[in-house]
């Protein structure tokens, strides 16, 4: 064979070559493209809110989670959407899709989004998978507090000790939502190494920390919770002190009791009314027999009135159960 | 003696009313405190989402403290002035005020130089001459150099898509329903698209010249309408002398020069006339008149018209029309008479980048159209005043008193037994498929999350009213934005469906506030008092035997970290509710924590069907609310008194 016949055979091999790779390329370029009209498509009917499209909504949306992970970086691009809705559905899928996005979604925490990394925090929460533990631990000082309160709160979810640390710095974060989302992470975490911030933050300037720090300390370890609210009664902060009478009351234990006999004798009259009412609640039968006695010392008309309200409540709960 | 005994009785009834108030906010402190939460609890962060430029300042003050909207509602009371309805206009261009504005700006400044060359005085009278001098420098001058200004750093394509396209932000099409899922999709990325394009260059509007330059106009002529009917009242003259001309004018006589005679421009005598067409200016002074009005919102210009007296006929053939300011200024002033006014959209007091009012002083009066009407503002103010007469208002959307963007529509009732209708014409296809939108009645609303809505106010002073919606009304908002009925005195009929009397959704203000009479309200849910998705809803009633209905999610429910508060202060009051785990005092978790929905009731004898009853405190299983119907301060009877 000649020169020529070498090269022209060269450039024939190449030339075939270079169209195999078109031909593959554009193969799976069509394919790309045909997955995601087809997801495009699905999700247009996943996220209809029109009432007479609504039996369409949960086809679509097992359609979309069928199709697995080939489906979530898509959905994940989607996150930029300024539709509730649509946010919700594609929450929605991703937690059925489940374990499989959560590689995914690690990756997505570290784009330059705010939204889409505060929406993936909280898909990542609903999977519950702990492999997200540590990226979410390190997004957790994100400059953005929406992000951050995301990122404590899917935290709680997942429910991995790895975090408590996190969670307990969380505690006092400079925004109340961020403390909100700790103090309820705390609860399920059941971290009682956070118990005496808890305690200070019945007093917190954000009614959504100081009120879920009620619930999340009945939950904890009771003994160090009425040990840590019995010398923080007397605060300076008379809400921290209110607010503990509210936790005593629902731990329902005689310790907690007697600190709200020792209450209902406040020189405060908010103080009394809210010990004598938890007091009520929790002892709806009276056992401790002291209910007469803070009736008849008791002087201040609507302090008497809240308490009788709380006696009509418990006998009508009794007399419902009968 | 006389102005000693008023003086009294305004002191008087002045410390029952502050008294009143102070009874509220002690009654709401004091049931917080029961629960556990504080005054400084009831806020809202500005940044859950990005803010948007567009906020108006008094929407962001009061998201921070949503309780001031009470007294916001309440100041209404003494806004309008009888005969005066630029003091009202005035107020409101003071609340018109972006967030982030920090000088305000006023109409072209332009004297009476500027058009005396330009016009030779046709009639006779002087009086009706300076009127028609004023009008006309408005006209010529000082309203198009305004609208100049607030469109000046406007490209031609831009102003064309307010003109063209923008308007699909407000009108619903009726044919929606017929959509399919792919259709409907794709309107809602249009929208999207046409909202995202107006935010990237709204900044750039500035509507105070325009709104202040019709508040200047309309000062300017219920002035020189005082004087002539004060002339006409002492017989110092009569219509036909105001109306006195040259006997004898040319054939050949070019009117554009001559005040009152250009193109555009009528004037009416006693007789019954009827005008039909594109008007810049019209008085009438007396006879049934009938007015086929028109508007080409591609020629923007001021429009005036003034009718003495008549059982008058208002009828639109365009939108635009009737006290509509478009791009511009449009006033329509009714002295007397009953008068019909039947418009299309955007009419009756709308100020759509401007400044528009119709202002009814006496007579029964009907006021009927589709969208954007009684009361309707965007990017300026919308104002309908009704002062006098029985009244019918009826409308298909937006209307009674609708704010959008960076826009206050306000209607104000003053006397009469009035009846608001709002609804029944485009389906809320998101939820049902027999109710409809009303998003009117003290409404407001804003693109959500694109840019924050306006002020919808409703006032109605003295009567016994009746007011219906369906799907968004009655003191509440939607986005960014404050939803407000203020009714003061009679026996009022509040009746809608859902979101409405004191209700708030999507970060956002709500209020209905009744102070006399024996009421009665119903609405199925997300109503009375309900404040849904960090937002606040209001119910306030001060007086009166009332009776209150709703299914759901009503009656002080706070639902996605919102807050709801109803307040009862007097009378034997009667509750209906459906489902009291909801409702009565009740806070939905959300967000990892709770909302609040705190329920008052604070004098006399009340009957419950939900959570309430006599002398009771209660707080619900739910994150977190409760209530109370008890008297902070129990009147001393007659006995102890003497002691």
């Amino acid at each position: 064979m000649n020169r020529l016949s070498i090269n022209v055979i060269n450039v024939i091999v190449k030339i075939t070559l270079l169209f195999l790779f078109l031909f593959l390329m554009n193969n799976s370029i069509s394919a790309s493209s045909y997955l995601d009209k087809k997801i495009d498509s699905l999700f247009v009917i996943s996220s209809s809110g029109e009432l007479k499209y609504r039996d369409r909504v949960e086809p679509a949306i097992e359609a979309l989670a069928n199709l697995g992970i080939d489906a979530v970086p898509r959905l994940i691009d989607k996150f930029t959407t300024r539709s509730a809705r649509e946010r919700l559905t594609i929450i929605n899928i991703l937690k059925k899709i489940g374990s499989p996005a959560v590689p995914d979604l690690i990756l997505a925490l570290s784009r330059p989004e705010k939204l889409v990394v505060l929406r993936v925090c909280r898909a990542l929460g609903d999977i519950k998978d702990s492999s997200a533990v540590k990226p979410l631990i390190n997004v957790s000082g994100h400059p953005s507090w929406q992000v951050r309160e995301k990122a404590v709160d899917a935290l709680g979810k997942i429910n991995d000790n790895q975090a408590d640390q996190t969670v307990i710095a969380a505690l006092s974060d400079s925004v109340g939502q961020v403390r909100k989302a700790a103090v309820v992470a705390s609860g399920r975490l059941k971290i009682n190494e956070a118990i005496e911030k808890l305690i200070h933050i019945l007093a917190d300037n954000f009614y959504g920390a100081r009120m879920s720090a009620i619930e999340v300390l009945t939950k904890l370890d009771t003994t160090r919770v009425i040990r840590s609210i019995a010398d923080s009664l007397n605060s300076a902060n008379g809400l921290t002190g209110d607010l503990s009478c509210q936790v005593l009351g629902k731990l329902n234990h005689g310790d907690a009791h007697d600190l709200l006999i020792k209450q209902a004798a406040s020189e405060s009259a908010s103080r009394r009314a809210q010990a004598a009412v938890a007091l009520i609640l929790s002892d709806p039968l009276d056992n401790c027999s002291v209910r007469q006695s803070i009736i008849d010392k008791e002087t201040d008309r609507l302090v008497l009135l809240k308490i009788n309200s709380a006696i009509d409540l418990v006998s009508l709960i009794s007399n419902e159960q009968k | 003696m006389k102005l000693f005994l008023t003086v009294i009785l305004i002191l008087a009834m002045n410390s029952s009313s502050f008294a009143q108030e102070k009874t509220e906010i002690e009654g709401l402190n004091h049931l917080s405190e029961y629960i556990g939460l504080r005054a400084s609890d009831f806020s809202f962060r500005e940044d859950y989402t990005e803010p948007d430029s567009l906020r108006l300042k008094v929407i962001t003050e009061l998201m921070k403290s949503p309780l001031d909207m009470i007294d916001y509602t309440s100041q209404f009371k003494s806004a309008h002035i009888i005969g005066q309805p630029e003091i009202l206009s005035s107020v409101l261009f003071q609340d018109l005020a972006r967030a982030d504005q920090t000088v305000r700006y006023y109409a072209y400044d332009a004297d009476l130089s500027e058009i005396q060359q330009s016009y030779n005085l046709h009639y006779t009278s002087e009086v009706l001459n300076q009127l028609l001098q004023q009008a006309a420098l408005y006209i010529d001058v000082i309203i198009p150099r305004s609208t100049e200004a607030m469109f000046s750093r406007l490209s031609a394509s831009q102003k064309n898509f307010l003109i063209r396209k923008f308007p699909s932000l407000i009108k619903i099409d009726e044919n929606e329903v017929f959509l399919s899922v792919n259709a409907i999709d794709s309107l809602d990325k249009l929208e999207e698209e046409y909202a995202d394009r107006f935010a990237s260059y709204a900044y750039l509007i500035n509507k105070d010249p325009v709104v202040d330059a019709g508040i200047g106009l309309l000062r300017q002529l219920i002035l020189e309408l005082r004087n002539i009917e004060s002339l006409l009242k002492n017989n110092s003259v009569s219509i036909s002398e105001l109306l006195n001309a040259p006997s004898f004018v040319p054939d050949n006589f070019n009117h554009e020069f001559n005040l009152g005679k250009q193109s555009g421009w009528a004037i009416g005598g006693t007789d019954n006339d009827y005008y039909n067409g594109d008007y810049k200016f019209i008085i009438d002074f007396g006879g049934d008149d009938i007015y086929d009005l028109t508007y080409d919102p591609e020629n923007p210009h001021p429009v005036v018209i003034i009718d003495f007296s008549g059982d008058d006929s208002y009828r639109s053939k365009s939108d635009f029309t009737l006290g509509s300011g478009c791009f511009s200024v449009g006033i329509l002033i009714d002295l007397a008479g009953n008068d019909s006014y039947r418009a299309k959209s955007f009419a009756m007091g709308s100020g759509y980048f401007g400044f528009g009012i119709l202002y009814d002083r006496e007579g029964d009066d009907i006021y009927e159209g589709d969208t954007f009407l009684q009361g309707a503002g965007c990017y300026g103010l919308g104002l309908l005043i009704d002062e006098f007469g029985r009244d019918i208002y009826s409308a298909a959307l937006s209307s009674q008193g609708f704010g959008f963007v960076e826009g206050i529509g306000l209607l104000y009732d003053v006397k009469g037994n009035d009846n608001y209708f709002a609804g029944g014409k485009y389906k809320d296809i998101l939820r049902y498929d027999d109710h409809y939108y009303s998003f009117s009645q003290g409404f407001a609303i804003g693109m959500r999350p694109i840019f924050s809505g306006g002020i919808g106010g409703l006032i109605d002073m003295q009567g016994n009213d009746t007011y219906t919606t369906d799907i968004f009304g009655q003191g509440s908002s939607y986005w960014w934005s404050l939803g407000m009925l203020y009714d003061v005195e009679g026996n009022d009929i509040y009746n809608s469906f859902q979101y409405a009397q004191g209700a708030g959704t999507h970060m956002t203000g709500g209020i209905l506030i009744d102070d006399e009479g024996n009421d009665t309200y119903f609405s199925k849910g997300v109503s009375q008092g309900c404040g849904h998705d960090y937002s606040c809803g209001i119910l306030l009633d001060r007086g009166g035997n009332d009776t209150y209905t709703a299914y759901d999610l009503s009656q002080a429910a706070g639902s996605a970290n919102g807050f709801g508060i109803m307040i009862d202060n007097n009378g034997d009051d009667r509750y209906n509710i459906k489902n009291p785990k909801n409702s009565q005092g009740y806070g939905n978790p959300r967000r990892e924590f709770g909302s609040i929905g705190l329920f008052l009731d604070l004098s006399g004898d009340d009957q419950y069907r939900g959570n309430g009853k006599n002398n009771y405190y209660w707080k619900t299983d739910s994150k977190w609310g409760g209530g109370m119907d008890i008297e902070l301060y129990p009147k001393k009877n007659s006995t102890e008194e003497n002691k």
